[in-house]
């Protein structure tokens, strides 16, 4: 029991990374939304999961 | 039409215009980069903070709680255990302190003990930092430093305010209810990461129930007699200023209280209710041999109708908005904003709580007497807290610990 919820506790860290790894992509490649509002918000939306990936917040 | 811009701006002016919206893109994430670096300082500062604590030269051992429940071994719960044995037979009492780690009279009142303890008979056992998890993590949405400063002759000493419940980064997700064990009441899902909701705790449990395991296991291994879990509590809840008793203790906590409110300070007591379980004034009484208490001192800080959250209102208690729920009679304790609710008055009430309520284990237990000193009330309110915190500098290197 405590190793599955260390995987899925480990799980959570993971998934903050992919979120922001395709965060990152898509402000730099998108087809659709390419205004500068757009690129202020994926540059926004990126921190609280680099934070969460980084074991800081 | 637009192929035929396209097809025109194909060529330099598109180079240009690609390499434009390219350096911007790359502008907007070093910005959220460097705001994540600035804006997360206080978040990284907190979580590697070391408050430090010079021991009073009747410390016999330091020990990680893991000693005495492997589980919670290599995390961040493995809190360290002070014991101060005189070597005379006698009784054992467990100060827990920061169990819920933004009520810091709690660690501050065990940091004074731990600093100035004599003992010549019996044990005393303190943990300062019970989760030092719940220490290193503001609380969501409240808004508030980090840190307290505390004024001492020899300089300025800091210490974590911390939150109410375990640290996601140790344990996430929380559960859709947190089912208690081994009562199987359902909690509200947070308590999952809450000390005060998870005793007696659970060997393959989640952090929180193993860190809250091992605590117990120390009660049993050291036969501990009396276990004081020190908290503070919001104003608008009734319990404040108030000896929380296990049945078993409810004689002793109410002399304790009885002498208290006649000689030093408002003091109630309440039995512990057989139906509010994971609490350690319950769990600990019914799943150990110790006599349970938990006490409570008012902290205006933690209400929810205090207006800013600062460093000062942690330090005098004192809230216009406290004073006007005063005027319509709507807390639970006393309250005067000329005098507020210092630092200073909950850790003097804290001191002299747990002195009193084990000198009344010794009257009604003689087998159990524990003679020990630190300073109380009045000393606290005489001098300052700052008064009996010791200099690292200058301390003894081995005497010093960090925590």
């Amino acid at each position: 029991m405590i190793l599955l919820q260390e995987i899925i506790h480990q799980l959570y860290f993971l998934m903050s990374a992919v979120v922001a790894v395709l965060l990152v992509g898509r402000l730099f490649r998108r087809k659709t939304r390419p205004g500068l509002a757009y690129d202020i918000v994926y540059a926004y939306a990126l921190i609280p999961f680099v934070l969460r990936a980084l074991h800081i917040k | 039409m637009s192929r035929v811009r396209g097809e025109r701006q194909a060529g330099p002016a598109a180079e240009r215009a690609a390499r434009g919206l390219l350096a911007r893109r790359l502008g907007l994430l070093a910005a959220a980069i460097a705001l994540m670096v600035a804006g997360s300082r206080d978040i990284r500062a907190l979580r590697a903070d070391r408050e430090t604590v010079v021991v009073s030269e009747a410390l016999t051992r330091r020990v990680p709680l893991s000693t005495y429940f492997d589980g919670i071994r290599g995390t961040l719960m493995d809190t360290p255990v002070f014991l101060f044995d005189s070597g005379v037979p006698g009784g054992s009492v467990l100060i827990l302190a920061g169990t819920h780690a933004y009520e810091p009279a709690s660690p501050v009142m065990a940091y004074v003990v731990m600093e100035n303890i004599a003992v010549t008979k019996g044990r005393v056992f303190v943990i300062p930092r019970a989760n030092p998890s719940a220490s290193r993590l503001g609380m969501l949405g409240n808004a508030y430093p980090p840190f307290f400063r505390v004024k001492t002759p020899w300089g300025e000493k800091r210490y974590r305010i911390g939150d109410r419940e375990t640290h996601p980064l140790e344990q996430w997700p929380d559960p859709f209810t947190f089912v208690h064990y081994p009562s199987r009441q359902n909690l509200a899902y947070q308590d999952s990461r809450n000390m005060n909701r998870t005793f007696p705790g659970r060997p393959d449990g989640n952090l929180t129930e193993r860190a809250s395991y091992a605590v117990s296991e120390l009660i049993r291994r050291e036969r501990i007699d009396m276990t004081i879990d020190v908290h503070e509590a919001s104003m608008g809840y009734p319990v404040v200023s108030t000896y929380v008793c296990h049945e078993r203790a409810e004689d002793m906590c109410m002399m304790a209280a009885m002498v208290l409110s006649a000689e030093q300070f408002p003091m109630k007591t309440e039995t512990s209710p057989k139906s509010l379980r994971g609490l350690t004034h319950r769990e600990v009484g019914d799943y150990t041999q110790s006599f349970a208490v938990l006490m409570e001192t008012p902290e205006p800080f933690i209400d929810k109708f205090v207006g800013p959250m600062t460093e000062e209102l942690m330090l005098t208690g004192r809230d216009e908005f406290m004073q006007t729920a005063a005027d319509r009679g709507l807390l639970y304790a006393d309250y005067d904003i000329k005098t507020g609710a210092t630092l200073d008055y909950r850790v003097g009430r804290h001191l002299a709580g747990a002195a009193e309520v084990i000198r009344q284990m010794g009257e009604f237990h003689p087998e159990k007497r524990i003679e020990a000193s630190w300073p109380g009330y009045a000393d606290i309110m005489k001098h300052g807290v700052g008064f009996y915190l010791h200099d690292p500098a200058k301390a003894d290197a081995r005497r010093v610990f960090v925590n």
